[in-house]
């Protein structure tokens, strides 16, 4: 690959230049004016006593830096705290659409930010690849289809969650910012799920039906978006790795599923506060809500009744006879459902178990 | 055990009545693969082998089926995906995604905060304008690649898991220039005219050449003299660790459009007219110098380059801040070299030609 400029060095080394250059005579310095330095912007403490998390955003942006008003008032990409330039020299007004707090808040964000950041990991080095034993083909096989299907619905919540980042006004940087750890981890877990199916002999296996993509592509409203990945897929993900006990053959695969679960926790804690806060902003939006968690449901039974060999691999993964892989292909389907319920709960969405779509709650019974 | 052996077995046993096992007897993907780690661990270049590791140059893959796996009759079609490569390929993204992985940092641990030093007050100013424009801007070389992530392929996956990487690292610019507003007494100041001319890019080749080729091009100049502008170690690690991201982003628009070049020579002139409209030539508004801020923030640059506001301080500001600008358009015109359109030096406004080093031959 030619030179892009790109350096091999851990940092990146700033210089001097060589040589001062002539100055066109077009470039002259206008005099000094300075009016920038009388913007009457917040003057906030000083930060101190860091600790071993050092200088988190909830530390940094103290007093009204840290306050989101309900609905972001600016049309451009001033930063929340700055003194915005006068309308006419604002330029463009941003194809922004979310403008509400209430359509994108949690209280979690900025906290969330930040662990993410403490939690990342990276596939390529954190895991232990050597560790992977040979398996018995069918074994590998079903491990390979379930690591496939992980791996493309985690390209899927990304694609989509991208796309959004950018109908978020900017004055809710915690929130665009949490979201950016997100597609980050998301990143991840394409990759290395990917990496896995391709480690011990086998191959990726077969594609998803994907009702559950096409929802996530067809959401039309942010909250939406983020009940059906954060939610429902993030619920039914997490407690799949949860039953690492039985899936893992190695070191490497439990390492997998661990470093997954974690960020995940995450995505749940975003989604549920999420969640919580725009149903607490409206009384309407209980029932806008409910149609999503419908959908959803009735999506991702689709999916789980067309996806034989999802079905079948979980079977062979999950136990060492048929019987007792579909014993406990139920167990992690209930397992399934109670995160979903618990996460739910966390919404303050309540015994919402009463009020499960028929063909999902027939998807969850008889696997 | 061979395998129809196995299968034999399993079809006999209790509770297999209902199972088929096609997906296991009969693989649609290519099996087999063994890939090993290397020195740099498992990485997207290694496991890129076989029939996986073959993008096809046209694909008509709209269900998000990820490249090498297997499809389906009855899969949803997401009519979201662009179908040829060289829309979207960088031969660079899978290098640049295990880079970003292994050189992330934190804004919170990494940079010596507690070693923050008092600063005069005419730089600790100017220090908190340079950082206000640039909390201002950074997330919008987010929002955009965010903005085209949905089109990608799940055939040409790479580039959607660089796109995730580079929006990692935005966050963490604007993140950190906000901290170091905030952590020296002053905060944020005067916001700009920004940066939200850069969403209007209407295609993924418009978008590396106006925020990729030049937008992070100049940014990137301008954080590698960040110790000419930084008056502490703090700042001084900022520019180090910000300009080592901007070096993947840059890195990865490039060899997009020489890919896309070399692939479709005819867009050569369309990719010109981005590049026009980015250096003023367009008549709508002006221009590089804009794009590491112009008014406010030149003014801030000034001070921090000459070290304080008097008027022998200032004119050493100027002439550091024109040798930065030099270095700019030169870093750019190299860039240009490498995407195959050195004929782009004829084409430039005689301003910024005035400071172009003479060709390399
Ligand atoms: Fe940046
Ligand atoms: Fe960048």
């Amino acid at each position: 690959m030619p030179d892009t400029t790109t350096q091999a060095s851990e940092e990146e080394q700033t210089e001097s230049p060589a040589q001062q250059p002539v100055i066109p005579p077009e470039f002259q310095r206008p005099p000094l004016d300075m009016g920038w330095a009388t913007a009457p912007t917040e003057r906030p403490p000083l930060p101190k006593d860091f600790g071993p998390e050092g200088f988190t955003l909830r530390k940094a942006d103290a007093g009204s830096y840290g306050w989101a008003p309900d609905v972001w008032p600016y049309r451009n990409d001033t930063p929340r705290g700055a003194w915005p330039a006068p309308e006419a020299q604002r330029g463009l007004v941003a194809p922004y659409t979310i403008y509400e707090k209430a359509e994108v808040w949690a209280e979690n964000a900025a906290d969330l930010y930040e662990q993410g950041i403490r939690e990342r990991w990276a596939p390529a080095t954190d895991i232990s690849w050597s560790s992977i034993e040979p398996l018995a083909e069918h074994t590998e096989a079903a491990l390979d289809q379930i690591f496939t299907n992980i791996s493309e619905q985690q390209y899927n919540s990304n694609q989509v969650l991208m796309g959004w980042l950018g109908e978020i006004s900017y004055g809710f940087h915690e929130v665009k910012l949490y979201l950016s750890t997100q597609v980050f981890d998301q990143g991840r877990h394409v990759e290395a799920f990917r990496k896995r199916a391709l480690s011990n002999g086998g191959g990726l296996g077969v594609q998803m039906p994907g009702f559950m993509h096409r929802t996530t592509y067809a959401a039309f409203k942010f909250s939406e978006f983020i009940f059906y990945t954060n939610i429902l897929r993030a619920s039914f993900l997490l407690a799949l790795c949860g039953a690492s006990d039985k899936l893992a053959r190695s070191q490497a695969d439990r390492e997998l599923f661990e470093h997954t679960a974690s960020d995940l926790r995450r995505h749940l804690a975003y989604g549920a506060d999420h969640i919580k806060h725009y149903l607490r902003a409206d009384p309407v939006n209980r029932d806008r809500v409910n149609t999503w968690v419908m959908r959803g449901e009735a999506m991702m039974a689709a999916d789980l009744q067309r996806d034989k060999p999802l079905r079948e691999a979980l079977i062979l993964a999950l136990g060492d006879t048929i019987e007792e892989g579909k014993a406990a292909l139920k167990e992690l389907r209930s397992a399934q459902l109670q995160k979903y319920l618990r996460t739910l709960e966390a919404a303050s969405i309540y015994n919402h178990g009463d009020e499960l779509v028929p063909a999902f709650q027939a998807a969850i019974e008889s696997p | 055990m061979a395998k129809s052996e196995t299968l034999e077995m399993l079809r006999k046993e209790p509770g297999a009545e209902d199972m088929d096992f096609s997906w296991l007897d009969d693989p649609a993907a290519e099996r087999g693969m063994r890939v090993a780690p290397g020195k740099r661990g498992l990485t997207l270049e290694d496991i890129s082998v076989g029939t996986y590791g073959d993008p096809p140059e046209m694909t008509r893959n709209q269900s998000g089926r990820m490249r090498g796996s297997a499809p389906r009759g009855d899969a949803q079609n997401l009519g979201a995906h662009w179908m040829i490569k060289s829309e979207s390929w960088s031969e660079s993204a899978m290098m640049l995604y295990e880079e970003a992985l292994q050189r992330q940092w934190s804004s919170a641990t990494d940079i010596p905060w507690e070693e923050m030093p008092e600063l005069d007050d005419d730089l600790e100013l100017a220090m908190s304008q340079l950082c206000t424009f640039l909390t201002q801007v950074e997330f919008i070389a987010g929002d955009l690649p965010a903005k085209f992530a949905p089109n990608i392929s799940a055939d040409h996956f790479e580039t959607g898991l660089f796109l995730a990487t580079q929006i990692m690292d935005e966050a963490r610019h604007l993140d950190v220039f906000r901290k170091r507003a905030l952590a020296n007494g002053i905060g944020l100041l005067q916001a700009g005219p920004g940066a939200v001319g850069l969403l209007t890019s209407q295609s993924f080749v418009d978008m590396t050449a106006s925020l990729h080729l030049v937008g992070e091009g100049f940014v990137q100049s301008l954080f590698r003299m960040g110790e000419m502008i930084a008056h502490s170690e703090v700042d001084k690690r900022i520019f180090r660790l910000a300009a080592q991201d901007e070096s993947r982003h840059v890195a990865f628009g490039i060899m997009h459009m020489k890919h896309l070049l070399e692939q479709e020579p005819e867009r050569r002139d369309e990719i010109h007219t981005y590049l026009d409209r980015m250096e003023g030539q367009v008549g709508s508004t002006p221009n590089q110098a804009g794009l590491t801020g112009g008014g406010d923030t030149t003014e801030a640059l000034t001070i921090l380059l000459g070290g304080g506001k008097s008027e022998t301080q200032m004119d050493e500001g100027f002439k550091k801040l024109m040798a930065i600008r030099k270095r700019q358009f030169n870093e750019y015109v190299h860039r240009l070299d490498v995407v195959g359109l050195s004929d782009r030096r004829e084409r430039m406004d005689p301003m910024i030609q005035a400071f172009l080093e003479p060709r390399r031959n």
